[in-house]
């Protein structure tokens, strides 16, 4: 591969429909933080594209380690490449597995209109995938071990749309994972049930309901664009500003608004907080955190020190407990 | 220097007319004859009608196992299926394959292709644990015979067996799969065995390493010139579809002798149409290569060094060939699978027993390869017991019962019962041992396969984004 190709390949997520960072999608999340600015916060054009292409935000040190992240992480898709492997794995052993259900024949909704099959298992697996999103977030806030790696995602101090790949590369490979189990999963299910029926509705080969989140501003939730949905949409929609809360350093913003697109999980569970009557927001981590906004290596390795520190600390608490139990036996 | 030069390309390609020459042979014969002493007319030493004519004895066997009435011509249908699985002494006509419009096949009798031939002296009887009743496999096949001539049209609905399929696919592994590799391209192919140095017997025209060698690859069942067609037109020529790519010597009928694709090479050719295997020409290939290595001899006792490369290309072939039989066992198992969603589907009675009789159909040719499979030289060890535990005595049956064994009589019994369900799980249990035991490539039927296909399809979508 010639350095020219190794250089194409690197960037290839600008190119590419079913990613986020689409150029597509760039440019129509750009054309939609300027509507915003004139037409509802009144702003003037010359000023709306001064705030949008804001330097100050754009070429942060923060923003900088955000695009070296991003190029750094593609040496470690080797971690990733294995996983999709086993998608198959998982979903064939659960097709296996519904055969043992003799109350249930596979292909035993295969009447069911085509169109139907193909709605249902187009909103099903993005539920399904959404969902499963919320909650792996949830965790990753919840849980020492898991905090630690994704503690490199809020340690951003400004937001840029690259800043969705600024993630530890074990964090790319729990979320692939969280995709491999949810897919691996929803398919087998569907094709049991429906037989060769079972396909997505698409637009440029992404699920349609994705594709509808990407073109109406996915990208703006890592931004410093504020844009708030009406109260009763930020309900079922998450707002680039309640995703924007969700970075927030103010400790009233902690552990809220973990959905990815949707928001109805965290109405569901107790995590929403919408958006209105909140002043302006600084985005990061707390000094206790030991995390830092640009150091790359503070954010490679600091999560691995974390880890380290965590499992030595239970280690210890553990041994104490049998050496306690042990002795008084 | 420039007439150096020319010397070096003019040595070259005289070097490549002549290799072109010497290996270039893309047929099964001729063969010049190099035995010594002999001083007949012969041209070519090869010679394989045996093998032919007991491929024909099997095809017409097939034929009249399903040509029972029922019950009523059971005992004389019996005694005619027997004379062709252990010979006669008269001449018997062929059954099967017989000339049809625009497909005229030159032979009518046994005895225009090779006379006092059998089956039943050159089948598997080792032990066939596949089928109830603790069997050898000739006594297998016996008992199938004896079952056949008493069904009606070789089905038996009750216990869900069609005998035609049956007989012919466990044969195919028995017979010439069986000979072929545990026999001819095995201890035949021995320094102290059939050498090449004497004529295979008295007054022979061919060696015996030569005769070993054609008598195997005449049970592979291929046309001399298989080759030189396609996957496509080797199947159609066994489908009796295509008289010209068949008529080799453009006579305008065919030899079976030489011209016809018989069964084990007709499978190759089947999975061959995929695209996705070349069983029949890289078999093909080793059967040629061996032959000229066997030629290139001229009647002398092969060295240590000839010997081994004749063992290497009898190992091509018999590893290839048990890829066919798996790949055929594979695409079975898939069928049966579909064809358990028909019968379950079905929306009357006579859907149903029409799916039922196509399931039947199927499930023999499985059990019949699986069967076909465990005849050969490898002791398939634990891949057979659990390949037969997953396709059973017999298949699941419109009651849920199915075969499990043998009454003192000789009676199937059908003490146990197992849902649809299950027995389709059964067949993705079989396709997957089927997979990683032989590594099927041509995977027809797969049952798994749009599966697999849509979780690829729909992979790399943007899932791992972080929020």
């Amino acid at each position: 591969m010639d350095i020219l190709e190794q250089i194409t390949s690197v960037f290839a997520d600008f190119a590419n429909p079913k990613k986020r960072v689409f150029f597509g999608y760039l440019a129509l999340s750009v054309l939609i933080a300027l509507a915003w600015l004139v037409f509802i916060r009144k702003n003037p054009l010359q000023a709306a594209l001064i705030r949008v292409f804001d330097a100050k935000v754009l070429l942060s040190k923060s923003s900088m380690a955000d695009c070296k992240i991003f190029v750094i992480n593609r040496l470690f898709t080797f971690l990733i490449s294995p996983l999709l492997l086993s998608q198959v794995a998982i979903a064939t052993s659960i097709y296996f597995f519904l055969h043992g259900l003799d109350f249930l024949a596979p292909s035993y909704f295969s009447g069911t209109g085509q169109g139907t099959v193909v709605t249902l298992f187009t909103v099903t697996l993005f539920l399904a995938d959404d969902f499963s999103k919320y909650l792996a977030h949830r965790w990753m806030h919840r849980f020492p071990l898991l905090w630690a790696i994704h503690k490199v995602h809020h340690s951003a101090t400004t937001l840029t749309p690259v800043t969705v790949y600024r993630v530890h590369p074990l964090e790319g490979v729990l979320h692939t994972l969280r995709g491999v189990v949810v897919q691996g999963s929803v398919i087998p299910v569907f094709y049991y049930l429906f037989g060769d029926a079972v396909s997505l509705y698409t637009v440029v080969g992404v699920n349609v309901l994705v594709f509808l989140f990407h073109v109406t501003g996915s990208n703006l939730r890592h931004s410093h664009i504020r844009i708030s949905y009406w109260p009763w949409l930020e309900h079922i929609l998450i707002s680039p500003a309640q995703h924007q809360l969700h970075h927030s350093v103010a400790e009233r913003h902690f552990d809220k608004n973990f959905g990815a697109a949707l928001a109805v999980w965290d109405w569901m569970f107790n995590s929403l907080h919408l958006s209105h009557g909140e002043e302006e927001l600084q985005f990061g981590l707390d000094a206790s955190e030991r995390s830092s906004a640009a150091s790359l290596q503070v954010l490679y390795l600091q999560p691995l020190r974390d880890i380290g520190r965590i499992v030595r600390k239970h280690a210890r608490t553990a041994s104490g407990m049998a050496r306690r139990v042990l002795l008084r036996g | 220097m420039i007439k150096n030069s020319l010397k070096l390309t003019t040595c070259l390609v005289v070097t490549a007319l002549f290799a072109g020459s010497a290996y270039a042979a893309d047929t099964y014969g001729p063969f010049p004859v190099t035995v010594k002493g002999y001083d007949g007319d012969k041209t070519s030493s090869v010679s394989y009608s045996g093998q032919v004519a007991r491929h024909v004895l099997h095809d017409s066997l097939k034929k009249l196992a399903g040509k029972g009435d029922g019950g009523g011509n059971a005992a004389e249908l019996e005694a005619q299926m027997l004379s062709y699985f252990n010979g006669s002494d008269q001449d018997l006509p062929i059954i099967a394959p017989v000339s049809k419009d625009g497909f005229p096949v030159k032979q009518t009798t046994l005895k225009e292709i090779s006379a006092g031939k059998n089956i039943a002296g050159k089948f598997y009887d080792g032990a066939m644990p596949a089928w109830p009743g603790g069997m050898t496999g000739k006594e297998v096949v016996l008992h199938m015979i004896s079952q056949a001539a008493r069904t009606e049209g070789g089905y038996d609905p009750v216990n869900g067996y069609d005998y035609a399929q049956l007989i012919s696919k466990f044969t195919m592994g028995a017979m010439p799969y069986n000979q072929a590799v545990d026999n001819y391209l095995d201890g035949k192919l021995d320094a102290g065995v059939k050498p090449n140095g004497e004529p295979y017997k008295d007054g022979a025209y061919y060696s015996g390493k030569e005769h070993v060698w054609d008598e195997a690859f005449g049970y592979f069942g291929a046309a001399a010139h298989s080759l030189t067609l396609s996957a496509e037109d080797n199947y159609n020529i066994a489908k009796m579809k295509d008289l010209g790519t068949a008529d080799a010597n453009g006579d305008g009928v065919i030899d079976l002798k030489s011209e016809y694709v018989f069964g084990p090479a007709y499978y190759a050719a089947a999975a061959d149409k995929s695209g996705k295997t070349a069983y029949l020409p890289t078999i093909m290939q080793a059967f040629i290569d061996g032959r000229e290595l066997i030629a290139s001899a001229e009647g002398k006792n092969l060295t240590g060094e000839q010997r081994a490369q004749l063992q290497g290309y009898a190992k091509v072939i018999a590893d290839n060939w048990e890829m066919v039989l798996a790949e055929a066992a594979f695409k079975y198992a898939g069928s049966v699978y579909k064809d358990i969603a028909g019968i379950t589907e079905a929306s009357d009675d006579a859907a149903r027993a029409e799916a039922f009789r196509k399931y039947v159909k199927h499930w023999g040719e499985l059990k019949g390869f699986a069967m076909a499979l465990q005849s050969g030289k490898n002791n398939l060890g634990k891949t057979a017991v659990h390949l037969n535990r997953l396709i059973g005595y017999g298949p699941v049956t419109l009651d849920g019962t199915f075969v499990s064994g043998l009454d003192a009589d000789g009676n199937f019994e059908k003490n146990r019962k197992m849902s649809w369900n299950s027995y389709q799980l059964h067949m993705l249990r079989v396709q997957e041992l089927l997979a990683e035991s032989f590594g099927i490539e041509a995977r027809a039927n797969d049952a798994t396969a749009e599966l697999a296909g849509l979780v690829d399809s729909l992979s790399g979508d943007g899932g791992a984004e972080t929020d």
